[in-house]
């Protein structure tokens, strides 16, 4: 490129002199410096510098780069204006004058346009990735070759609908670079023209390559009159397929975006068969790709690994830095595009988390919402296939784009008439909790530390709620218990709301501190200290969750006039014991086993200790648990009370507390009850081989005695995503 | 970096470079504080205050201006814009000019 340039301006030889519109000082001349620099520079002993007494590295450290993609916006590499590459013949239309390889060229347009498109969806600005493409740029140039016109309309309505979508859901959070899309020539299209174009072009190659299979031997006639795709006959069966299955999948997938942002009716069936045949083409674009990577007029290959298209070839008419010079936010990033084969892997997981979302069955009951919510994401979904849950589960401010959050909440309530009394939707509490819980089931739609931050964000917010809930139920019911039925009705929504609330921040508080486990926060050493944590949220989570069944099942005998009261007994027995219940006493004991294990073999041996490192234990704690101690959750809980807790751990004590047996004798009962839930039953399974492996680890370590100087303890998350496993070794 | 290792860091410099005694180096550092013109692959130029220079030949400019010439602005005129600090890799450095008096140029020229 920079031949380019001083062709056209002449003056950048480095022989030549100084251009002069720059003129040197008064009574100056310009000399050139360059042999005195290369001959200096020879002298110079390695590491040495020469400069001024005003010379400081720290200071020159933060010097700009020039030529550095990353930091110099300035680099001239390429051509000024779309215009100027056109005339330059960057994008040629017809591909090439040989039908043959413009059939090739466009497949590797296709290709890399795919790579581009998967690049943007992983975080790089659309500017840099799909619109580096010329012919995307000028679309109208492209009208005389059908099928690169087709792909690239399409390829133009498939990125409007995406930041329309992600825009709409927000979920882009740090990645706040995709949707950036100013200056790019993005327009609606009249879909239905566009499909029924795409779909013309589709039966033309279609009808191509049944008129080449029809004629095995090429010297016979033409079963049809139809022209071949190009001229050399034994290449037209795979590249009508290779163009095929490209359109094909451009097509369907469009129709998968359109169809799951409606998918109340039938849009969700329509959506799983589009995903099933975009998956089927991605197949086919695998398969095909042996036959276009052993084309014989392909000089130059990249190897797969880096290689952005299937044919292994260099793709033409695309210029990256065409954009950074006309628009002006798009920073100057170099944006690595992606392989090939990354980017058909990458579109696999996408049409597979979609098909997750195809699978929701709209459940009312928010805790299956969010239980759905927290499955989905421990596939680690990327942006565009979160974006899309998001736009699933709230829509216009309403869950599902149908329901009020105060009808959600009256439901949870377990009071689904109370949601028709205005006084009841209007009560700030009620409005309040909504919108908390609006914010809420969009916060879990990000990405993982994302969700952490807002979530302990939010946690001051719920926290506030529930307390203020609990002040003025206190005030208006605290003494007056038994009283009119129309009071007893207010007092019931009051109560039942201050224990969802609190039960809903305790649940958050709990999620925050999993994520820490996700995001990689904690260091083995800070293990014990979170484990610990954990215990005290997981006990109070089960004690509102078991205060709200309580409070449920009072109503329930209220209703039935005292009737049965021994019924009313074995009911509230039943809530406080459900599986659900049983499952979250699992994780207590793990957490209370795990943290004293770790606190035991603290004290009597030498591994779990803390390093010698800049922060003490006590900044430490804070700097986990800031935002959970900020909103009092629970409680008067401080540095000090875990450090009393732990203090006298010892290991024979913690084998005699047996708290790992104790969770194997729950898991056997919760087997059954979760018979029909996959997932649940899974967890089950993870959590009794972590109880079982470090009940085993902990007996070892008591019989060889925690000081044993041969012993190497270390911890494992392979079992659970949260749960250590102890792994003992003796050296 | 602490400002005291960085403080270190630039007494060992100091002292690298007043212990060459080669005639070349001390030529070059007498154009240390003139305006230089270095020109780059790209067709730009830049224009600053020579700061320092290494042994690879990466040159660092103070007080940089980055002109640019356009193919559309009328013949002889160029875009600028001021960079501030800057540092030149050796790779993409094409030309290179010192702002001096001619009897200084004449000693330059003199050297190769």
């Amino acid at each position: 490129m920079a031949t380019n340039h001083s062709g056209v301006q002449g003056e950048v030889d480095a022989s030549s002199s100084p251009p002069h519109f720059i003129s040197p000082g008064d009574g100056c001349v310009w000399a050139d410096a360059s042999s005195l620099i290369d001959a200096a520079c020879n002298d110079l002993q390695e590491g040495d510098l020469v400069h001024g007494e005003n010379f400081s590295l720290f200071a020159a450290m933060s010097a700009l780069e020039i030529m550095d993609p990353k930091m110099d916006s300035g680099i001239e590499n390429g051509y000024c204006t779309v215009e100027e590459a056109i005339e330059a013949g960057a994008a040629p239309v017809p591909l090439s004058f040989d039908r043959t390889v413009d059939v090739q060229r466009t497949i590797d347009v296709m290709d890399h346009l795919f790579s581009c498109e998967a690049t943007w969806h992983k975080g790089s600005i659309l500017a840099q990735t799909v619109f580096s493409c010329i012919y995307l740029l000028r679309l109208e140039r492209t009208s005389p070759h059908p099928i690169l016109n087709a792909y690239c309309r399409i390829m133009h309505a498939t990125s409007n609908e995406i930041i329309k979508s992600v825009s709409n859901a927000r979920t882009h959070e740090e990645e706040d670079l995709f949707v950036m899309a100013y200056g790019l020539p993005l327009k609606d299209e009249d879909n239905e023209r566009l499909h029924a174009f795409l779909h013309s072009v589709e039966e033309t190659i279609s009808r191509k390559l049944r008129a080449c299979k029809a004629q095995p031997s090429s010297k016979k006639k033409q079963v049809e009159d139809v022209e071949p795709l190009q001229t050399n006959p034994e290449l037209e069966e795979g590249y009508c397929r290779a163009l095929l299955c490209r359109l094909r999948f451009r097509k369907y997938f469009d129709l998968t975006m359109r169809q799951i942002r409606n998918w109340q009716g039938k849009g969700q069936s329509m959506a799983h068969k589009y995903i099933i045949t975009c998956l089927a083409e991605l197949e086919n674009m695998r398969k095909n790709e042996k036959f276009l990577k052993s084309q014989p007029h392909i000089s130059c290959k990249d190897s797969p690994e880096t290689s952005t298209t299937a044919s292994g070839c260099k793709a033409i008419g695309f210029d990256a830095t065409l954009n950074a010079k006309s628009l002006s936010p798009a920073p100057p990033r170099a944006a690595k595009i992606i392989s090939w084969h990354d980017a058909r892997l990458y579109f696999e997981k996408l049409l597979h988390d979609f098909d997750i979302l195809c699978s929701f069955s709209f459940d009312p009951m928010l805790e299956n919402i969010l239980q759905f919510v927290v499955q989905f994401q421990k596939s680690k979904p990327d942006l565009v296939a979160r974006a899309y849950l998001q736009l699933l589960l709230i829509q216009s401010g309403k869950l599902y784009g149908r329901e009020f959050f105060h009808e959600v909440i009256a439901r949870v309530l377990l009071l689904p008439d109370v949601a028709k009394d205005k006084a009841f939707h209007q009560n700030e509490f009620v409005v309040q909790l909504g919108q908390l819980l609006m914010v809420l089931l969009k916060i879990l739609c990000t990405n993982s530390a994302w969700q952490r931050r807002k979530l302990g964000k939010t946690l001051q917010d719920w926290s506030v709620v529930s307390i203020q809930l609990e002040l003025a139920y206190n005030r208006e019911f605290g003494e007056a218990q038994n009283s009119s039925a129309d009071e007893g009705l207010h007092a019931k929504v009051s109560k039942r709301l201050f224990l969802w609330a609190q039960e809903q921040t305790y649940w958050i508080a709990s999620r925050f501190l999993q994520l820490g486990f996700e995001l990689e926060l904690y260091s083995p050493w800070e293990y014990c200290m979170v484990y610990w944590y954990m215990s005290v949220v997981f006990v109070q989570l089960l004690e509102k969750i078991q205060l709200r069944s309580i409070a449920n099942i009072d109503t329930t005998r209220q209703k039935g006039k005292k009737k049965r009261d021994n019924h009313a007994k074995d009911h509230s027995r039943d809530a406080i014991f459900s599986p659900s219940c049983l499952l979250l006493q699992c994780h207590v004991y793990l957490c209370e086993g795990l943290a004293m294990v770790l606190a035991a073999l603290r004290n009597e041996g030498s591994a779990f200790k803390m390093p010698n490192t800049f922060n003490s234990e006590h900044e430490r704690f804070i700097q986990h648990f800031e935002l959970l101690l900020r909103a009092h959750l629970p409680e008067q809980i401080s540095f000090s009370s875990f450090h009393e807790s732990i203090l006298h751990a010892r290991v024979s004590d913690v084998v005699r507390c047996d708290y790992f047996k104790e969770i194997q004798r729950i898991t056997t009962s919760l087997k059954g009850s979760f018979a029909e839930v996959p997932e649940k039953l899974s967890e089950i399974r993870q959590i009794e081989q972590v109880a079982e492996r470090n009940r085993i680890a902990l007996n070892i370590i008591n019989q060889l005695g925690a000081s044993d100087p041969s012993l190497r303890v270390s911890l494992e998350l392979t079992h659970h995503p949260y749960f250590a496993v102890v792994v003992v070794k003796r050296s | 970096m602490e400002e005291s290792q960085v403080a270190a860091i630039d007494e060992f410099h100091t002292q690298l470079s007043t212990n060459n005694s080669s005639p070349l180096v001390s030529k070059l550092k007498k154009l240390l504080y003139k305006r230089m013109l270095i020109g780059v692959n790209d067709g730009r130029y830049f224009l600053g205050v020579f700061h320092c220079i290494d042994k690879q030949g990466n040159i660092i400019l103070q007080e940089a201006v980055e002109y640019r010439i356009t193919s559309r602005s009328a013949p002889g005129l160029a875009d600028q814009r001021c960079l501030g600090l800057i540092l030149i890799p050796a790779a993409c450095r094409s030309s290179c000019h010192v702002d001096c008096s001619i009897e200084e140029k004449m000693s330059l020229m003199s050297l190769s």
